[in-house]
C-alpha cells in the first residue's frame, strides 16, 4: 500500500514536471511563432515585377535586361485597363472637359486672328463658337439628360457648318458626341459620387501598378512602384474591387456599411458605365500585369532601408546591433569577471562585500529606463564634456550604458561560477607555488568559464534587445552608418520601437515590422547558440571526454 | 647541528639554482644520489638529535573559528626521514599536515598559534613568501585535485611556473615524474588527454607526480594511497623508498602497515593532540602511552 502510494506521488511528480516544461514550451512556441512567421513574409513572399524594379533602380539587384522584357510585357497587359480609364474619365470629369471647351474656344480666336478673316466673319463665327461653348458649358453642368441630350443634339447640328472646317472648333463636336455616350449610363445627378468613385479607383491602380501613365515620377520612392509583392496587391485589387457604402437594410433602421462590388450589375457603382469591363480585366488578368514570381529576398539581412522600412531591408540594424552589443560586451566582461573575482577570491566576507553584494543585486533589478536616464546624465551630459569629448549621443554612451545595465547579471553569474570553482583546485595550484593572481588565471577561470559563459549569454541577448537603455544614450532611426565611436547607431531594437509606434511609413507594410522583430529574435538566438556552442565546447574540453 | 650542515647544504644549492639545475636534471640526479647516500653515511645518528628538525613546531596550534583543529603540537621532523602521521579520523592530522604549507589559509575565519619552522622559516609570519615556501613543500592531497588540464598540462604546471619552458626539457621532465608515480605506463600514449578522464587511483598517482614536478625539499602527503589498489600502493611505498634519499617526506596514514613499513618516525595524534612522537620501530613495539598501544593494536575507542 505504501510502495503504491510512493510509486502515485513519482509519477505526479513527473508528470507535472514534464507538463510545465511543455507548458513553458508552449508559451514560447505561442509568442514567437506568429512573430516569426509573420516576420518571415518580409524574406518569403511573392514578389511582382514592381518589385524587380524596385529592385533593380534602388539596390541594383538583378538583371536589368529580363526587368526590362518583364516591364514591356506587363505593360502590354495593363494598356487596355489604362484606355478604358482614359475614355470614362473624358466622359466623367466636367470640370476638365469645360476647362477644354473654353480652350478650344480660346484657341479658336487665336486661329482666326492669324488667318487674317474679316472683321464680320470672325464676329459671326466667334459668336457661333461662343454658342456652342455656352450650350456645352451648360450641358456638362446640367443634370438633366433631357436637356443634355437636346444641348448635345442642337451642338451636332452644326457639325457640317463650313464655317468651322479646318479650325479648332471642330474639336466640340467629338467632345461632345463622347460626352454624349458617356452620358447615356450615367445618373447625372450623382456624377460628384463618380468623380470620387474614380479617384479611389485611380489610387487603387496607382498602388498595384505604380504612377499612372503620363504622371510625373513621384518624389517618395515608395510611391514609385505599384504593389510590390502579391499579398498586397490582393489588398489593392480588394481597394479596386470594392466600394464601401452605406446602406439602409431594414427600413426605420440605422444604416449598415456593407462592401459592394464596383461593378455589380444592380448596386455597383459602375454598373453600366464605360468603367465597368475594367474591373473583372483587373481581376482576370493581374498575374499578367505583375508577374509574381516565388522570391527569397535574402538580402533582407543585407539591404539598407529606403523609405522608413518601406523598402529595403535591416542590414544597417544588424550591423548596428552587433556593434553595440560587442561594444557593450567589452566593456562589461572583463569589469565584471574582475569584480566577481574581487568579490569572491580577494575581500574578505566582511559588511562592505555584502553592501556591495546587495547593490549588485538591487541593480539587476533596476528598470532599463533608469540605466537609460543614467546614462544620458552621466556619460553624455556630465562625463563627455569634461574629457572634451562631445557631448552628443552616440555609440559610446550607448555601449556604456548597456555595459552597466548588463554588468550585475556577469557579475552575479561569474561570482557564482568562481563561487563553484572546487577549493581544491586552488588548493593544487597554491601548493606547486602559484601565486593568487596565477592560480585565478591558470586554474579558476578556465574553470569557472562555462558559468561565466552563461552569464555571458544572458547578458548578451539583453544588450541586443534592450532599447529603453540606449534610447537617449545613442540609437537613431535613421542616418549612416557610425564611422566612429562619437555616431549614433541604428539598431534592431530601437528600430523595432521606432517603426512600430513612431512610423506612418512603416505601418503600411507590417511585413516589415515583423521582420525587424523576427530579425532580432533570430539574431538574439544566434548570438546565443554560438555562445552556447563555446560554451559546450569548453565545458567539453574540461571535462575531457 | 654539525651534523647537519653537510645535509643541508646541497639542499639549498638545489634551491638557488633551481631553474639551471632543472635543466641538467637527470645529470643532478645522480650527483644528488651520491651526495645523499655520503651524508647518509655521516649522519646515521642524526635522529638521536632532537633540534634539528628541517620542520619544527613549537607549542603550534590551530583553530577553525573557535574550535581547535590540533593544539600543542610540540615535534621535529628530520631531513630526508620518512614521517608517518597516524590517528583516529578528525584527530587533525589534515589540519597539522596542511598548516606546513599554510593551505588552511584559504578556510575563511582560522587563526594559528604557536610557532612552525621550515628549513628555519617561520611559516605563519606575515613576512614569509608564501611562493616560495610552497616551491620548496609539495603536497598530495587527501582527495585527488587534477586540473581540468591535460595529463602533460597538470604535470608541467609547476615547472613551467618555475620558469621552465622548453618544450624537450619539459618532456623529459614530464616522463621522469609520471615514471616516479608509477602513472606512466598507463598514460603515456594520451598525455594530451583530460586528466579528469583518469580513475581516481590514477588521478592521485598523477597528483603525486605533479608535486614531485616542483622539485620540492619536502613532500607531504595525505593519504596518498587510499584510492589505490594494493599494486599500485606498493608502487608508491617503492616510490616513497626512493624518494626519501632526496626528498623529506611526511605521509598521513590510516594503514599501520604501510606507517610501519615505509616510516623511520611515526607521530600519533589523537584528539588534536600530539599523544606520542618516536622511531617507528620503538613506537610499534614498544609504546609508551596507553592510548597509543590502544590505537596500534586495534582497540582503540
Ligand atoms: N574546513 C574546516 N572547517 C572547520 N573545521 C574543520 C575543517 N577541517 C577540519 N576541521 C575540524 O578539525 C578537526 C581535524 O580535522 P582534520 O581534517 O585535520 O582530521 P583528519 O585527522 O585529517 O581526519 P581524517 O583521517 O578523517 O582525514 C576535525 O575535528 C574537524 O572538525
Ligand atoms: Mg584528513
Amino acid at each position: 500500500m505504501k510502495i503504491g502510494y510512493r510509486q502515485a506521488f513519482d509519477k505526479t511528480f513527473t508528470i507535472t514536471a514534464g507538463l510545465s516544461v511543455f507548458l513553458m514550451v508552449m508559451a514560447l512556441v505561442i509568442i514567437l511563432g506568429p512573430m516569426l512567421s509573420r516576420g518571415s513574409k518580409a524574406v518569403f513572399f511573392r514578389g511582382t515585377v514592381e518589385f524587380r524594379k524596385m529592385q533593380l533602380a534602388i539596390f541594383n539587384h538583378g538583371s536589368s535586361d529580363q526587368v526590362q522584357a518583364e516591364t514591356a510585357r506587363v505593360e502590354k497587359a495593363r494598356e487596355p485597363v489604362y484606355e478604358l480609364l482614359e475614355n470614362f474619365q473624358i466622359g466623367i470629369d466636367v470640370e476638365l472637359l469645360t476647362d477644354k471647351t473654353r480652350e478650344i474656344y480660346r484657341e479658336l480666336g487665336q486661329q482666326l486672328r492669324q488667318m487674317d478673316v474679316d472683321r464680320e466673319t470672325y464676329a459671326a463665327i466667334r459668336a457661333k463658337a461662343k454658342d456652342i461653348r455656352d450650350t456645352l458649358s451648360d450641358i456638362l453642368e446640367s443634370t438633366d439628360k433631357d436637356y443634355v441630350n437636346q444641348g448635345i443634339e442642337v451642338i451636332l447640328k452644326l457639325s457640317d457648318d463650313p464655317d468651322f472646317k479646318n479650325t479648332v472648333a471642330e474639336q466640340f463636336f467629338p467632345l461632345a458626341r463622347m460626352y454624349g455616350e458617356n452620358v447615356k449610363n450615367i445618373d447625372l445627378t450623382q456624377r460628384d459620387q463618380y468623380i470620387a468613385a474614380l479617384e479611389e479607383v485611380k489610387d487603387a491602380l496607382r498602388k498595384l501598378f505604380g504612377p499612372l501613365p503620363g504622371e510625373s515620377t513621384p518624389p517618395m520612392p515608395k510611391d514609385r512602384y505599384g504593389a510590390t509583392r502579391w499579398d498586397t496587391a490582393q489588398q489593392s485589387l480588394h481597394q479596386l474591387l470594392w466600394a464601401q457604402a452605406w446602406v439602409e437594410t431594414k427600413p426605420g433602421e440605422s444604416l449598415e456599411k456593407i462592401s459592394v462590388r464596383r461593378d455589380d450589375p444592380q448596386k455597383g457603382q459602375f454598373a453600366g458605365t464605360s468603367l465597368e469591363p475594367l474591373f473583372s480585366l483587373v481581376e482576370n488578368n493581374l498575374d499578367d500585369m505583375l508577374q509574381p514570381e516565388f522570391t527569397i529576398y535574402w538580402r533582407y539581412f543585407l539591404d539598407d532601408w529606403v523609405n522608413s522600412h518601406y523598402f529595403g531591408g535591416v542590414g544597417s540594424e544588424i550591423i548596428g546591433t552587433l556593434l553595440l552589443t560587442l561594444l557593450s560586451m567589452m566593456f562589461a566582461v572583463p569589469l565584471g569577471v574582475i569584480s566577481a573575482a574581487y568579490l569572491v577570491e580577494c575581500a574578505d566576507e566582511n559588511m562592505v562585500v555584502k553592501i556591495i553584494r546587495t547593490c549588485v543585486n538591487t541593480l539587476a533589478g533596476v528598470p532599463s529606463i533608469v540605466f537609460g536616464l543614467f546614462g544620458l546624465a552621466f556619460f553624455v551630459l556630465f562625463l563627455f564634456p569634461r574629457l572634451n569629448m562631445p557631448s552628443k549621443p552616440c555609440i559610446l554612451s550607448a555601449a556604456l550604458t548597456l555595459s552597466i545595465l548588463v554588468l550585475p547579471v556577469i557579475i552575479r553569474a561569474s561570482e557564482e561560477a568562481i563561487k563553484s570553482v572546487p577549493q581544491t583546485y586552488k588548493e593544487a595550484s597554491l601548493s606547486l607555488g602559484a601565486g593568487r593572481f596565477r592560480t585565478f588565471v591558470t586554474v579558476t577561470l578556465p574553470a569557472a568559464l562555462p558559468g561565466i559563459l552563461t552569464g555571458i549569454i544572458l547578458s548578451l541577448g539583453r544588450a541586443a534587445g534592450e532599447t529603453a537603455p540606449i534610447l537617449f544614450t545613442g540609437a537613431v532611426a535613421m542616418g549612416p552608418q557610425p564611422k566612429s565611436l562619437f555616431d549614433g547607431v541604428k539598431t534592431l531594437s530601437y528600430s523595432s520601437l521606432d517603426i512600430a509606434t513612431g512610423d506612418r511609413l512603416a505601418m503600411m507594410a507590417p511585413h516589415k515590422q515583423y521582420g525587424v522583430i523576427m530579425t532580432l529574435i533570430i539574431l538574439v538566438l544566434c548570438l546565443n547558440i554560438l555562445a552556447i556552442i563555446i560554451r559546450w565546447r569548453v565545458a567539453k574540453k574540461l571535462r575531457g571526454y | 647541528m654539525e651534523d647537519n650542515q653537510p645535509q643541508e647544504k646541497p639542499v639549498t644549492q638545489m634551491e638557488t639554482q633551481s631553474p639551471v639545475m632543472e635543466k641538467i636534471l637527470p645529470a643532478i640526479h645522480i650527483k644528488m644520489d651520491n651526495q645523499k647516500q655520503v651524508t647518509s653515511g655521516t649522519t646515521q645518528d642524526k635522529a638521536t638529535c632532537n633540534r634539528c628538525g628541517i620542520i619544527s613546531s613549537k607549542e603550534f596550534s590551530f583553530f577553525y573559528g573557535n574550535t581547535c583543529g590540533v593544539k600543542n603540537i610540540s615535534m621535529d621532523i628530520y631531513p630526508c626521514m620518512v614521517t608517518a602521521i597516524i590517528g583516529p579520523s578528525g584527530c587533525g592530522k589534515s589540519t597539522f599536515l596542511r598548516s606546513i604549507n599554510r593551505m588552511n589559509d584559504l578556510i575563511p575565519h582560522t587563526r594559528a598559534k604557536g610557532r612552525l619552522e621550515v628549513n628555519g622559516i617561520n611559516v605563519y609570519d606575515k613576512r614569509t613568501n608564501l611562493v616560495n615556501l610552497r616551491q620548496q613543500v609539495g603536497m598530495v592531497f587527501q582527495k585527488p585535485n587534477p586540473f581540468a588540464k591535460s595529463i602533460f598540462d597538470n604535470v608541467a604546471y609547476g615547472p613551467r611556473l618555475q620558469g621552465i619552458r622548453k618544450k624537450s626539457d619539459l618532456e623529459s621532465l614530464v616522463e621522469q615524474c609520471l615514471k616516479d608515480a608509477a602513472i606512466w605506463d598507463e598514460v603515456k600514449d594520451n598525455l594530451n588527454k583530460s586528466a579528469l578522464a583518469l580513475s581516481g587511483g590514477q588521478q592521485q598517482r598523477l597528483c603525486i607526480a605533479r608535486a614531485l614536478a616542483t622539485r620540492p625539499k619536502l613532500l607531504l602527503m595525505d593519504e596518498p594511497c587510499s584510492a589505490l589498489d594494493p599494486l599500485a600502493t606498493t608502487r608508491i611505498e617503492d616510490l616513497i623508498e626512493q624518494l626519501k634519499k632526496f626528498y623529506t617526506i611526511v605521509i598521513v596514514t590510516h594503514n599501520m602497515q604501510q606507517a610501519a613499513r615505509v616510516s623511520e618516525w611515526t607521530a600519533f595524534f589523537c584528539l588534536g593532540e600530539l599523544i606520542e612522537y618516536d622511531k617507528t620501530t620503538r613506537l610499534f613495539t614498544k609504546p609508551g602511552k596507553k592510548q597509543t598501544e590502544d590505537y596500534i593494536t586495534g582497540r582503540f575507542g
